[in-house]
């Protein structure tokens, strides 16, 4: 039964109509009356309908679909042509021989028709196939765009983030009574902070150096507020200092290390922060001693901002990555090649797109 | 006058000691018994100490301020601490439940302080309808599907997120994990990850192959009723078996 897919009542009704405009253009220089002609066009019309579906359906790799198509026009003419002498209870043989030129007439007519039929619609189905390609590419770029910009919001949000803000004055408030060094260095790590972050909010690159003092600052607090909990190390050349990179990406890195690594049942968790450059490929590095990441634990808004930008920004020559570190913890890293940026991929030929329904025109 | 008890639940220590500090000062007759920095003792130390109230901050990693409330459930009093949260707050106001800011201000902890002595005097609210409602706006529900794939490579676990991943194909007794980088191995059969994943984003398009529905860039009729899906970020296309070519049909 799948040969027969696409014989909707649509097509057969397309091909009826076809076959009554066919059937009264043909009165014009036929002596027959109108019923015999449309007998005629209808015999021929759901022939080669019938045909056109059925070779449509057994299209292969090897085998071109619009040389079935042709192929179905031609072998359904000559078949409606023999229908047309059954329909009609006519004698066969003497339809071809005696009355060959009217056979071949009729033959031709269906051809021609059929081919007009079916080059319009082939010429439709591509029309509708670009047009849809096309916007599919403009809602890919929009889309693009959206994300880029709800991201930099995102980010100035993030920025001056109020949980990690008061909580830290509201241990700066404590430590002023009880600790004041320890309160006056924490306020500065918190300036620091919030002076590296500030600027960051418009540029969409900023270089390396400035991310990690941020994350250093961000790390000092943390130590303080968490105490023994929290240990860490930064391992950043000089020269990689200079590097750009996008902005708030590191600092949203710490920040889940932070989260998975203070799980209270590890004694104490330890962050390094590492940048390498090995062969083009600048690689920044976040590893925790936490408790790791559970298969089923949500992988976070942040996670998938960052990669998203890094795609808007770098396209396939930048990744976040995921590691579990032995004996425990995760790594998470960002690496950025030297290599040019790539667009997103186009859509490959003949395929509907799923913004815009393409069916058979017919 | 019996003495009151009070048991003050927060991750930071310096915190937990400086409302100490604070409450010695305005609420002399309260005695902090207990502190915790996570709400996994709750059982525990109501046992053993008995207290007429709580102070829990909400965000606190492990067991949280909201499901510590929920363990407590009437037992006691509760206050929550927070450091900003407008959700929260604005819960708070409108609801029969007491909180405090972070950082501490005085003059607001003495009105705290007040308030709570008159509530102290009956027994505890029912504030379980509050605590879901603020459970269901401060946690992100995790929906209990895979959301991270453990895989080797070489000598590395290799965790992958699940929205990266293209698709998962059989491949004898692996499965071929592919992502717009590149393909890992794991052991776990396609039969088992459709159990896991999520079936909104992840769909079963061939006996041997899961596909992710965001990753799908276009679909066409192919050989022998059969579809093709063209993918995203990949160059290769993947065969819809007849079986499943209905989850394409245009409506």
């Amino acid at each position: 039964m799948r040969y027969f897919a696409g014989l909707t009542p649509r097509r057969i009704a397309w091909a009826t109509g076809i076959a009554l405009v066919v059937a009264a253009l043909s009165l014009l220089f036929t002596d027959n009356t109108y019923l015999d002609l449309v007998v005629s066009a209808l015999c021929m019309a759901y022939t080669i309908t019938l045909l056109y579906t059925v070779f449509e359906n057994m299209h292969t790799v090897h085998v071109r679909r619009e040389f079935l198509q042709g192929l179905a026009v031609v072998l359904g003419s000559m078949l409606g042509v023999v229908l047309i002498g059954i329909v009609k209870g006519r004698d066969l043989v003497h339809m071809f021989t005696e009355r060959l030129s009217g056979v071949i007439f009729t033959m031709s007519i269906g051809i021609g028709f059929g081919a007009i039929v079916v080059a319009t619609a082939l010429l439709r189905e591509r029309q509708a196939r670009e047009s849809a390609r096309l916007h599919e590419a403009e809602a890919a770029t929009q889309r693009l765009e959206k994300n880029v910009l709800h991201a930099r919001l995102q980010l100035m949000q993030a920025q001056v983030e109020p949980h990690f803000l008061f909580n830290t004055l509201a241990n700066v408030q404590h430590l002023v009574e009880t600790d004041a060094p320890a309160a006056s260095r924490m306020l500065e790590s918190l300036i620091q902070y919030l002076r590296a972050a500030m600027p960051q909010m418009r540029k969409d690159s900023t270089d390396l150096g400035r991310e990690v003092d941020m994350a250093r600052a961000f790390l000092e607090i943390h130590a303080i507020r968490m105490g023994s909990r929290l240990d860490f190390a930064i391992d950043v050349p000089e020269p990689l200092r200079r590097r750009d990179f996008p902005p708030m990406m590191l600092i949203s890195l710490v920040e889940n290390a932070i989260k998975h690594g203070a799980d209270p049942g590890c004694e104490c968790c330890t962050i390094n922060l590492r940048a390498t450059e090995e062969g083009g490929r600048l690689r920044v590095a976040v590893s925790d001693t936490g408790a790791g990441i559970q298969p089923k634990s949500g992988s976070g808004v942040g996670l998938t901002n960052i990669r998203e930008r890094l795609k808007a920004l770098y396209g396939s020559t930048a990744r976040l990555t995921f590691q579990e570190n032995q004996p425990c913890g995760v790594t998470a890293a960002i690496e950025i090649d030297e290599a040019k940026e790539s667009g997103p991929e186009p859509v490959p030929a003949g395929f509907a797109t799923r913004s815009g329904a393409v069916g058979n025109v017919l | 006058m019996k003495a009151l008890r009070a048991i003050i639940a927060d991750d930071e220590p310096l915190l937990r000691a400086q409302l100490r500090a604070k409450l010695a000062r305005l609420w002399p007759e309260l005695s902090v018994v207990a502190e915790m920095p996570d709400g996994r003792a709750t059982e525990e130390l109501l046992a053993a100490h008995q207290p007429d109230l709580f102070f829990l901050d909400i965000h606190m990693p492990g067991v949280n301020g909201l499901e510590t409330a929920r363990t407590i459930a009437g037992r006691a009093h509760v206050v929550f601490v927070t450091a900003f949260d407008e959700y929260a707050v604005e819960a708070f106001e409108r609801g029969a439940i007491d909180y405090v800011l972070k950082p501490f201000n005085e003059q607001r902890l003495a009105v705290t302080v007040e308030r709570l002595k008159e509530r102290l005097k009956e027994a505890p609210a029912g504030i379980d309808a509050l605590v879901e409602s603020l459970v269901g706006r401060l946690a992100p529900a995790g929906n209990g599907h895979l959301k991270w794939i453990k895989a080797a490579v070489g000598n590395n676990v290799r965790l992958i997120p699940v929205e990266t991943i293209a698709y998962f194909q059989s491949d004898d007794k692996y499965t071929r994990v592919v992502t717009c980088e590149g393909e890992a191995l794991i052991r776990k059969p396609i039969k088992e990850l459709l159990e896991e994943l999520d079936p909104e984003r992840f769909w079963q398009v061939h006996r041997a192959t899961i596909v992710n529905v965001d990753a799908i860039a276009g679909v066409r009729r192919g050989a022998r009723d059969q579809g093709e899906l063209a993918l995203k970020d990949r160059p290769e296309t993947l065969v819809v078996s007849r079986a499943f070519t209905h989850l394409f049909k245009q409506m």
